[in-house]
């Protein structure tokens, strides 16, 4: 008995525990606050600090925005009345968001549509695996970026340039763990549905890809993430609008406020797609999930 | 003239093996199982018995038509096999059951493929699935299952199929003794009721004797079957036969020929 209070008062976890009636009960609640605020505290001494150096003068305003400014800034690029007073941007961020989205949709959907299929034949064909495999292998070290003058080139300023470099970028996360998924399957799995009578294409559709399907998601993540990127690069040369144009221009006339809330926007467009495709990923894979709830 | 028909296809109703053998290429050939005749008649249950690495696992492949024969020839009720297909339904070592389906999912998988509507397969799947003692898990998906009740939603899963014979490929070897001995018992209960021609796989003795009417043994390198054996134990048997005299002498005639044919 000594020897069990003794472990209980011995941590800090302990000497809340020793604390009886209603003190002990608060105390316990402030502690799991604490806990949760405890990510928040070094962006916010980040973001207090960096405020007061703009303020003092210590980096001047020219150079680097304060995070007060940035909101400003932000606040005025979301609702401010298009085309008022000296702010080119005021009123236009909700477009500039769609303009972006949409191509990284698109471009997305098309990296989805050749990468799965085409990941899922060359991991479980080896035929396929090998008169594509090599070619994509080969290909895939050529960074996004080297393919602007080509994508330009074949599709001129525009939406389309964008778009073919956001697929491209996609594709190749998409397709490569596509293929790893097919490959890695179980093949007495194959075996058990060819007993049952399984046609080549409910092989596929039925054991194949359910099989592939968490290293789909893998891929997935990595694609969308890939997705964002290209999207800013495309949009910085080969595109009139959107939030990688934005960020570009505003460069160039010296507005860092909206420079950075752009990037904030960017960051938090990325994020929320991503757990997007976790909330897809979480329903489908539910057979996973239980298992290791 | 239709009663030498009847003849004709009772006749053709087996399991035939005809100078089995399968060899494995590469520079140096090695034939995992060699010269193989077998005759297993409609409704009779036979065990393979052999050591690891005999090439009975091979030979229930052949069977199944997961592989091809290098020589000699595989028939199924009157059919040659050339792929596997739904009359030969196989239990796996592991059950290999669909991690994403649940156990009804599982169950139904072979009807589902046909596009058969509900109402045809869930009498039967709720039948076998009592039949197995797995009324209630319906909805339990394998990974909640212990390895003895996966092997169950196996063996419900390949009659819900209706296959003209069951190949079993040592489906308890990988369970603890108490609950092989638990699934011996509920196979035989179960082949009670369902009477099918049944290849089983083995390395264990008493489980091929206690399961079948007949044993054939087989050697390693090349895989041989060395002895046949008739079990003449009643039917329906419990484990109460493991004491009997009967048992016994079968157990050590299986000794002797494997003891015979040891290098």
């Amino acid at each position: 008995m000594t020897e069990l209070n003794e472990r209980l008062s011995a941590g800090p976890a302990g000497a809340v525990l020793a604390n009886t009636g209603a003190g002990s009960r608060e105390v316990l609640t402030w502690a799991r606050i604490g806990r949760r605020l405890q990510p928040l505290f070094v962006p916010a001494v980040i973001l207090i600090g960096w405020e007061l150096a703009v303020r003092s003068g210590a980096v001047p305003s020219g150079l680097l925005s304060s995070p007060a400014g940035i909101a400003t800034g932000l606040w005025f690029w979301a609702f401010g009345t298009a085309g008022s007073g000296m702010n080119a941007y005021s009123g236009t961020l909700i477009a500039n968001i769609f303009n972006s989205g949409e191509r990284v949709a698109e471009g997305y959907a098309l990296a989805i549509c050749l990468g799965v299929p085409g990941g899922l034949m060359i991991g479980f064909n080896r035929g396929f695996a090998r008169t594509l495999d090599p070619l994509i292998q080969a290909m895939r070290p050529i960074p996004i970026t080297a393919w602007m003058p080509v994508s330009l080139t074949l599709f001129g300023v525009g939406a389309a340039s964008a778009i073919s470099l956001i697929a491209l970028g996609a594709f190749y996360p998409i397709v490569v763990n596509s293929v790893m998924g097919a490959r890695d399957i179980n093949r007495q799995l194959v075996r058990a549905a060819l007993m049952m009578g399984a046609t080549p294409r409910q092989i596929m559709l039925r054991v194949i890809v359910p099989s592939a399907l968490p290293a789909i998601f893998v891929g997935l993540r990595l694609g969308a993430g890939v997705a964002w990127t290209a999207v800013v690069i495309a949009e910085m040369v080969a595109v009139k609008s959107g939030l990688g144009y934005v960020l570009w221009d505003a460069y160039y006339i010296g507005r860092m406020e909206i420079v950075l809330g752009d990037m904030a926007v960017i960051g938090l467009l990325g994020f929320l797609s991503d757990r997007l495709i976790l909330a897809v990923e979480r329903r489908v894979l539910h057979w996973k999930n239980d298992n290791s709830r | 003239m239709p009663r030498v028909e009847t003849v004709d296809s009772e006749l053709e109703r087996k399991i035939d093996l005809r100078k089995l053998t399968k060899i494995y290429g590469g520079d140096r050939p090695v034939a995992a199982v060699s010269d193989i005749n077998l005759q297993l008649a409609e409704g009779r249950f036979a065990a393979i018995l052999g050591p690891s690495g005999c090439g009975k696992s091979t030979l229930l492949n052949l069977v199944a038509g997961f592989e091809s024969a290098s020589h000699g020839s595989v028939t199924v009720f009157g059919k040659p096999v050339v792929a596997p297909g739904p009359e030969r339904a196989v239990v796996f070592q592991e059950a290999n059951l669909f991690p994403w389906l649940n156990v009804f999912d599982n169950v139904t998988f072979s009807a589902r493929l046909k596009g058969a509507p509900r109402q045809h397969y869930q009498p039967l799947a709720e039948e076998l699935l009592a039949a197995v003692g797995l009324t209630g898990f319906e909805r339990h998906m394998p990974d909640q299952l212990s390895g003895g009740m996966r092997q169950r939603v196996g063996i419900a899963r390949a009659l819900l199929m209706r296959p003209e014979v069951l190949l079993m490929d040592e489906p308890f070897g990988a369970l603890d003794a108490q609950t092989r001995l638990q699934m011996q018992q509920l196979l035989l209960d179960v082949w009670e009721k369902y009477r099918k021609t049944v290849m089983f796989i083995t390395h264990d003795i008493d489980e091929a004797i206690f399961l079948a009417d007949v044993v054939y043994v087989m050697s390693a390198r090349p895989g041989r079957i060395t002895t046949e054996l008739q079990v003449p134990l009643p039917r329906p048997r419990t484990m109460s036969v493991v004491t009997s005299g009967t048992f016994n002498q079968l157990r050590v005639e299986i000794f002797e020929s494997i003891g015979q044919h040891r290098q």
